[in-house]
C-alpha cells in the first residue's frame, strides 16, 4: 500500500543525532580526569616508597625499584635462568589469560543458556535459582579441591573452576534481564504478529543484552580473581603459579609484580569489553 | 458484508472493579470510529479487547466474524511509539513485513508514505517524537490488515505535530478505506478524525453518545473543515455530552 502523505513539517524535523557530549567542555573534563588519575598514581607511588623505606623489610613491603627489577628479571634470561621458574613473565601471563579466556567463554555460554531458561521457564527458575545462588556464594578454592580429586592436577580442574566461577554472574544477569524485558515492547511485537520464539529472539534477547553485557564483564572479573586460586596447584606456567611459588620463597617483590600483571591486564580486558559493549549495544539506556 | 467489529454486551473487570461495559457496538467496514471519554473511563481497555490483548469478562467480540487474536488482522499504534531501539528505523518497519512473510524491500516506500525521507538507516532515538510516531504508524500499516487500532497515538506530541499527524491519518484512512478505531480524550480530535464518535461514560465506560459525523472526508482542506459550522456544531454536541456525564 502506498499512501503519499503531506511533507514533514518543521515541528517533526529530525532531532540532532544523539551522540556523546563533545566540545571544549568535554575535552577539558577528560584532561582533568586524566590529570587526576596521574596525580592519584603519583601519590600512591610516593606512599608506597615511603612505606617501603620506613619498614625497611623487603619481605614485608618491597620497594617499587625492587618490583621493577623483578619485572626486568622475569622478562629476560639472566645467568642461564629464563624468567621465573623457567618461563618469562609474558608466558606466565599468556597461559593465565588463555585459562581465563577459555573458562570465561565456557562460563558465559553456560550462564547465558541457563539464564535464558531461568528467565523463560518458571519451573526451571524455581529449581535452579537456589543452586546458582549456592554456587555463587562458594569461594572458588572450596570446590577446587573437589575438582582436583575428580580431574587430577592438569588443565581440566583449572578450567572447571574458572567456568563455574564465571557462570553465576551471567546466569543471574540474563535471567533478571529476561524477566524485566519491557512489557510494552513485547506487546508491540505481538501486535505485529510475532510468534513466542520470535518475541524472545527479536525483543527479549536484544532488550536483555545491556544487562547481559554487564554480567559478562562481572563474570570475566570473577574469573580473573579466581585464576590465582585455580593455579595454586601445578600452576606453573601461570601468573597464579608464579605468585604461589614466590610466596613459598618469600619473594614479595615477585608476588607484587604478579599482582600488578593480573590487575593491569584485567583493567585492559575490562576496557576492551566496555568498548565492545558500547559498539555492540549502542541502545543501552535508550528507550 | 459482515461488520468489521462487533461487540455484544462486552464487559471487562479487573478483580472487583468493572473497567468497561456493558457495551454493544457494530462497526461497519471502512468506518473511522473514535472512542472519546475522560481519563480512566475504559476506552483503552475497550481497544485492547478489540485487539485481543484482553478477554472480556462478559459478552463477545468479533473482528471480521472471528474472536480477535493479537497480531492477526489488525495494526496497532500505541500512545508511545514503542519502537525497538536495537533496530534502525527501517529495521522496525521491516520486522512487521517479516512477521507477515512479506518481502522487506517495501520499507522505504512505507516510510515515504508517512512523510519520512532518508531516515531508514537512522537509530530510533536519533529522530524526533513526531517522526517516531510516524514510524509506528508505518509499521502498523506495513501489512494490509483490514483494521487499524490507535490508542491515543498523538497524546504525547506537541500541538503542531499533533495537528499535522491528525491530517495525515485522516488522509490515510480516506485513501485506504481501512476500518479505524481511534481512542482519544480530545473532543476536537474526535470530531476532526471520526466518521463516527462514541462518547463513553465515566468508569465503567458505557456508550453515552453514538454520533455519526457526516463531514466531507476528501476534497476539503483541514483548516476549512475545522472552520465549517457543521464541525463546530458536532464539537458542541460531543462537548455537551461530555459535560452532562457525572464526574
Amino acid at each position: 500500500m502506498t499512501v503519499p502523505l503531506s511533507t514533514v513539517d518543521p515541528a517533526v524535523a529530525p532531532a540532532p543525532p544523539a551522540t556523546g557530549p563533545r566540545g571544549p567542555g568535554a575535552t577539558g573534563g577528560r584532561r582533568r580526569r586524566v590529570l587526576l588519575r596521574i596525580g592519584a598514581l603519583l601519590v600512591l607511588y610516593v606512599l608506597w616508597e615511603i612505606a617501603a623505606r620506613t619498614t625497611r623489610n623487603p619481605a614485608f613491603i618491597p620497594s617499587p625499584a625492587a618490583v621493577w627489577h623483578q619485572l626486568i628479571v622475569t622478562s629476560t634470561t639472566h645467568d642461564g635462568i629464563r624468567g621465573y621458574s623457567g618461563h618469562l613473565l609474558i608466558e606466565h601471563l599468556g597461559v593465565s589469560l588463555r585459562r581465563i579466556l577459555v573458562g570465561s567463554v565456557i562460563g558465559v555460554a553456560g550462564g547465558l543458556v541457563l539464564g535464558l531458561l531461568m528467565g523463560t521457564v518458571t519451573v526451571l527458575r524455581i529449581v535452579v535459582e537456589p543452586v546458582v545462588t549456592f554456587v555463587r556464594a562458594l569461594p572458588p578454592l572450596a570446590y577446587f579441591s573437589l575438582f582436583i580429586i575428580w580431574f587430577g592436577i592438569d588443565e581440566t580442574p583449572k578450567l572447571w573452576l574458572l567456568s563455574i566461577a564465571a557462570l553465576p554472574p551471567v546466569a543471574v544477569a540474563t535471567a533478571a534481564a529476561v524477566l524485566s524485558a519491557p512489557a510494552g515492547l513485547i506487546e508491540a511485537a505481538r501486535a505485529l504478529g510475532a510468534s513466542r520464539w520470535a518475541t524472545v529472539r527479536d525483543v527479549v534477547l536484544p532488550s536483555a543484552l545491556p544487562e547481559i553485557g554487564t554480567g559478562v564483564r562481572l563474570a570475566v572479573g570473577v574469573a580473573y580473581s579466581s585464576v590465582v586460586a585455580a593455579e595454586t596447584i601445578n600452576g606453573v606456567p601461570g601468573i597464579g603459579g608464579m605468585i604461589r611459588d614466590a610466596q613459598r620463597y618469600s619473594q614479595t617483590d615477585v608476588v607484587v609484580l604478579g599482582l600488578f600483571a593480573i590487575g593491569l591486564s584485567g583493567l585492559l580486558i575490562d576496557a576492551l569489553l566496555r568498548t565492545a559493549e558500547n559498539r555492540l549495544i549502542p541502545w543501552r539506556g535508550r528507550s | 458484508m459482515s461488520s468489521a467489529i462487533e461487540l455484544a454486551g462486552v464487559q471487562h473487570s479487573y478483580g472487583d472493579v468493572t473497567a468497561v461495559g456493558p457495551v454493544d457496538l457494530v462497526v461497519p467496514p471502512g468506518e473511522f470510529l473514535v472512542l472519546v471519554g475522560a481519563s480512566g473511563c475504559g476506552k483503552s481497555t475497550l481497544l485492547r479487547l478489540i485487539a485481543g490483548f484482553e478477554q472480556p469478562t462478559r459478552g463477545t467480540i468479533r473482528t471480521a466474524g472471528e474472536p480477535p487474536v493479537p497480531g492477526r488482522g489488525a495494526g496497532l499504534v500505541f500512545q508511545q511509539p514503542r519502537l525497538f531501539p536495537w533496530r534502525t528505523v527501517g529495521g522496525n518497519v521491516a520486522l512487521a513485513l517479516k512477521y507477515a512473510g512479506l518481502p522487506t524491500d517495501r520499507v522505504g516506500e512505507l516510510l515515504e508514505s508517512v512523510g519520512l525521507h532518508d531516515v531508514a538507516h537512522r537509530r530510533t532515538w536519533q529522530i524526533s517524537g513526531g517522526q517516531q510516531q510516524r514510524v509506528a504508524i508505518a509499521r502498523a500499516l506495513a501489512v494490509d490488515n483490514p483494521l487499524l487500532l490507535l490508542d491515543e497515538p498523538f497524546a504525547a506530541l506537541d500541538a503542531l505535530t499533533r495537528e499535522r499527524l491528525q491530517e495525515d491519518l485522516r488522509e490515510v484512512s480516506a485513501r485506504t478505506g481501512r476500518t479505524c478505531v481511534f481512542v482519544t480524550h480530545s473532543v476536537e480530535e474526535a470530531v476532526f478524525l471520526g466518521s463516527r464518535v462514541v462518547v463513553l461514560t465515566a468508569r465503567p465506560g458505557r456508550v453515552a453518545l453514538d454520533l455519526p459525523v457526516n463531514l466531507p472526508r476528501t476534497g476539503v482542506s483541514p483548516s476549512r473543515l475545522r472552520a465549517l459550522p457543521e464541525f463546530a456544531a458536532l464539537r458542541a454536541t460531543v462537548r455537551s455530552a461530555f459535560e452532562e456525564l457525572p464526574v
